[in-house]
């Protein structure tokens, strides 16, 4: 009984430990999470970027094409991964990838990157996993996807797709 | 409060069984597909070299690791091997959930899952309701303690992840979190996109309302703070757990936010000693 106690313990303090230095220093460092959902309030002052995945296809039609269809095991990330890699983030990690550390050096620095460096890989990913669901001769097939930024400036409750830019691969 | 071996053998098969079905309607081939020069490893991923990213993401590589983890989730889910199995289940959990997190950010909708399975991995959850103890017949002498111990350290785990997230944005200001602009603005946003889970367009509404809605949100923040109730008084538990319900449907209709592991674990704080005395 008193081994069992002793495990129990360090299993306690094991689990709660790093969770109370998270919730602490507001630190999210995987596995230990602070719960930290929603901590910033929304300010309608502020203006917000947002992006909409689009096909076109080899018939002429553009499609909206919600992501979680071509990626559903990244449920509910999606939306940052596309965040992350518009903001060239795995190009600012202190260990990048040996292809995005070659990129770095051949552009001359991150300053030098163009946004989304990465994201016609990305897109190109997306266009082929959408394609190879459908026949080889469908009309439904896309010749092209792109990701359309937009921004909605804030301020007040209007306005929300003020377009920005435009990544487009064609596939 | 549970404090049986069959308890806590449900217990079990409600945390593995979660994470089976999430692997198993999970397109593992997909995110094979994916660039890994997108990935940025998240804490202990970055232990990780990239020549072993660089063969896991690829459609194979990905097909493998959801192959392995389907079996060993199975294995744990219906307790065989269970010494062995929740142990190997909660380690590929938390490696596939440390990868997702890689690609995008570092969510929490399962991360109260896999404290969960660090629990169950360590703890006798075999000895009951599972396929171990059909295959060896005899019973393990453990005193009430070794079963009620582990289920009382998930449910405070739970009330942790609500009573932490209360005094977070507590911490971060109250004043502007209950501004009448928090929760509309926060809404629509999350609702403008085609790259959330859901595309749900309620969030449009919520500006007319706005002036009732710090009344709303301070209910939310009242409800969290309080969450810890629910696991010592019986008669609060079913009142904070439907709040819970309501609160999680909401952000998934209102924010297109859902946490369906955490609400699936709810079923941690069913009393099932009473089920099994009723038969």
């Amino acid at each position: 009984m008193n081994w069992l106690k002793i495990k129990y313990a360090v299993l306690t303090v094991a689990i709660f430990l790093p969770l109370i230095w998270a919730f602490v220093y507001v630190r999210n460092a995987y596995p230990v999470a602070a719960w930290n959902v929603m901590m910033a309030p929304g300010l309608l002052e502020h203006g917000r970027t947002y992006w909409v995945l689009r096909g076109e296809t080899v018939s002429g039609a553009t499609l909206d094409i919600p992501a979680i269809s071509l990626t559903n095991a990244l449920y509910a990330r999606t939306w940052t991964m596309v965040n992350a890699t518009v903001d060239n983030q795995a190009f600012k990690i202190t260990n990048p990838h040996p292809a995005n550390a070659e990129l770095l050096r051949q552009a001359g620095g991150l300053e030098q990157l163009p946004l989304g460096a990465r994201l016609p890989d990305l897109l190109r990913a997306w266009g082929n996993l959408y394609n190879e669901r459908l026949a080889p001769t469908s009309p439904q097939r896309l010749k092209a996807i792109r990701l359309d930024m937009y921004r909605w400036e804030g301020g007040s409750y209007a306005g929300y797709d003020n377009f920005i830019q435009t990544w487009r691969q064609e596939l | 409060m549970p404090s049986s071996a069959f308890a806590l053998g449900v217990a079990r098969v409600v945390v593995h069984s979660t994470f089976l079905v999430s692997v198993l309607i999970a397109s593992f081939s997909a995110v094979g597909h994916l660039p890994v020069t997108i990935l940025r490893p998240a804490g202990v991923m970055k232990l990780l070299p990239w020549s072993f990213y660089d063969r896991l993401v690829t459609p194979s590589g990905m097909t493998i690791l959801k192959v392995v983890m389907v079996v060993s989730l199975l294995l744990s889910t219906t307790g065989l091997f269970t010494v062995v199995s929740t142990k190997s289940s909660f380690l590929l959990v938390l490696f596939y959930q440390g990868l997702l997190r890689s690609f995008g950010h570092f969510n929490h909708d399962e991360m109260l899952g896999v404290y969960c399975l660090v629990v169950l991995a360590f703890t006798p959850c075999g000895d009951e309701f599972s396929l171990d103890q059909w295959w060896n017949k005899k019973r393990v002498a453990r005193p009430a303690f070794a079963y009620a111990y582990p289920i009382l350290l998930m449910q405070l785990l739970m009330a942790w992840v609500y009573f932490s997230s209360c005094l977070i944005k507590l911490r971060a200001g109250w004043h502007g979190y209950l501004s009448p602009d928090n929760l509309p603005s926060l809404a629509i946003y999350h609702s403008l996109d085609n790259l959330h889970d859901t595309a749900f367009r309620l969030a449009f509404w919520l500006p007319q309302f706005k002036a009732y809605l710090p009344v709303l949100v301070a209910l939310v923040l009242l409800w969290e703070f309080f969450f810890p109730l629910a696991v010592f008084f019986t008669r609060l538990r079913w009142w904070i757990l439907g709040g819970g319900v309501v609160f999680h449907l909401s952000t998934l209709f209102f924010m297109n936010i859902f946490f369906p592991h955490q609400l699936a674990l709810y079923l941690l704080f069913v009393n099932w000693d009473r089920f099994r005395k009723s038969d």
